[in-house]
């Protein structure tokens, strides 16, 4: 479902250096299935993401989604996916009704079936309550919910989620992740980053660890923590390992 | 505490992804320009905006109440450039730049640039949306204000005025956007002062130049369609004569359409190739 096939993003930085933010990443995620993407600040995370999200063109490499190459067609990746930011982006003046339909409509999704989505969408994601109330008002969670709510109103088989848990608490981090575990098994394939390992790690089936653009690791946790250790501890040994 | 549904409520919320992978919305470009449209329509809906706005639908009734009382005679003619250069001229360029301006660089800030270059035709319907919602804002403040000016004006048949004034308003939001949508996705972040610049050099430096530069703006056509709407072509001395064109309306008209066109079409394919790194959002 979400192909990266050797993804090289490189930047030209003020001082003229080129930056190689991504270094030749490789990893897919199958339909059912929720990776976790691991890296220090810098790591190259938000890039591959961004990338797979249409919002940066990769230097050489290829990333699909669904099939679809987002550079050969990047309008057909991007009606296949949902993305979440770090940013929770939502209008401040708009209510999560009017932002999940804004961006329905700007996806395309029908008329007819657009209030119905909507409507599922704030119960589900526990927004009705707050649905008319101008998002400036809501809580750091309650804004969260409403761009995953966002992100999900077209309905897309892929998603990708950069650091969703990173403005929540551990009760909004918990109920999000649990979340996240019903639409993958629907057979959604969801890729999401984060900083935070013991979160993840009884909730991903499987592990990407970059370090310095490149791929240092990837598994399920007991391949990457070994038959005693965590996967903490497992992370910490192959961002080592890659910077030895 | 707040609790997010776990019992798998999207499996019955929503067809399974495999099924819906076949029939997932493109959308149409027209459809997300709307939506566009609508949600920055509904952004400028705010009391501080009205404000403005009514700040806007005033000021030239007001100055033209000031000049009535210092003027003597029949001054329908004074009266004529006064509402020019304060309607198609001033307060369209004002309100163009304070709605067309920030199209990206206010998508930047606000973080949610990224939610909408997501979208299948987010990019170029953010600037085409934002394009129409500027238009249409302008030009509902401008019409406002010259019904309210010719109101006040104290010409005689003043509504006679009032197709031609709505045209150049129209010109004037048409082509005065699109010039402005260049600043904003080249610079976004300072669209505002690229586009004063724009507006200076280009549309008062280069428009009043005797030469083939000043074919390419907006104030040739203008002043052009309010002389010829004016019949003062034959009273103006020959000096004169060069800061205006002689072509027909049509002609004015579809000189502006098509700039407009050229500087929206370059727009869009700029704003398709922008990458902005996660540093420049907010």
């Amino acid at each position: 479902m979400i192909e990266v096939i050797d993804l090289v993003k490189h930047y030209t930085a003020a001082d003229g250096r080129i930056v190689r933010a991504v270094d030749g990443v490789s990893f897919a995620v199958a339909p059912g299935e929720m990776v976790g993407l691991l890296g220090a600040n810098g790591a190259g995370k938000t890039t591959t993401l961004r990338v797979l999200a249409t919002l940066l063109r990769p230097t050489s490499g290829t990333a699909r989604v669904a099939g679809s190459d987002v550079v050969l067609d990047p309008v057909g990746a991007r009606c296949q996916l949902g993305y979440v930011s770090a940013t929770t982006g939502v209008p401040d003046r708009l209510t999560p009704r009017e932002i999940l339909q804004s961006f329905g409509r700007l996806h395309g999704v029908a008329a007819e079936t657009l209030d119905d989505r909507v409507g599922q969408l704030l119960s589900v994601l526990d927004l009705i309550s707050c649905a008319d109330r101008p998002a400036g008002r809501l809580s750091s969670g309650q804004r969260q919910r409403v761009s995953v709510g966002r992100a999900l109103v077209h309905n897309p088989p892929a998603l990708v989620l950069d650091e969703p848990t990173s403005v929540l608490d551990v009760f909004g981090s918990r109920d999000l992740l649990a979340f996240l575990a019903d639409l993958r098994s629907d057979g959604r394939a969801i890729l999401l980053s984060t900083h935070r390992l013991h979160e993840i790690e009884n909730r991903c089936d499987r592990f990407v660890i970059i370090h310095g653009g490149r791929v240092a690791a990837q598994g399920t946790r007991a391949q990457l923590a070994g038959p005693a250790g965590s996967l903490e501890q497992g992370f910490f040994a192959a961002v080592e390992g890659a910077r030895a | 505490m707040t609790t997010i549904t776990t019992t798998n409520p999207i499996g019955t919320m929503l067809p399974p992804p495999a099924a819906a992978a076949q029939a997932l919305p493109r959308g149409t470009l027209l459809a997300a320009v709307l939506a566009v449209a609508g949600f920055q329509l509904r952004r400028l809906f705010t009391l501080p905006r009205l404000a403005i706005a009514a700040l806007g639908v005033l000021f030239p009734a007001a100055v033209l109440l000031a000049v009535r009382k210092t003027l003597s005679g029949s001054m329908d003619g004074t009266v004529v450039v006064i509402l020019y250069a304060l309607i198609p001229e001033a307060l369209c360029m004002l309100g163009l730049l304070v709605t067309m301006c920030p199209a990206v660089a206010d998508e930047l800030e606000r973080g949610t640039w990224a939610h909408i270059a997501v979208r299948p035709h987010g990019r170029r319907a953010l600037l085409l949306g934002s394009f129409v919602a500027a238009v249409a804002w302008t030009a509902a403040v401008a019409i406002l204000a010259l019904c309210l000016a010719l109101a006040v004006s104290g010409m005689a048949h003043p509504w006679k005025r009032f197709p031609l004034f709505a045209g150049l308003v129209g010109l004037s939001c048409l082509g005065r956007a699109a010039l402005f949508a260049l600043p904003a996705v080249i610079v976004p972040k300072r669209a505002l002062v690229a586009s004063v610049g724009v507006a200076i050099v280009v549309e008062y430096l280069a428009g009043f130049l005797p030469a083939v530069v000043n074919q390419l703006t907006v104030s040739l056509r203008l002043r052009s369609l309010l002389v010829q709407g004016m019949g003062w072509g034959r009273q103006m001395p020959a000096g004169m004569q060069l800061l205006i064109d002689p072509n027909p309306v049509w002609v004015q008209c579809g000189a502006v359409v098509l700039l407009a066109g050229v500087l929206l079409v370059a727009s869009v394919l700029i704003l398709d190739r922008r990458q902005f790194p996660p540093s420049e959002e907010g």
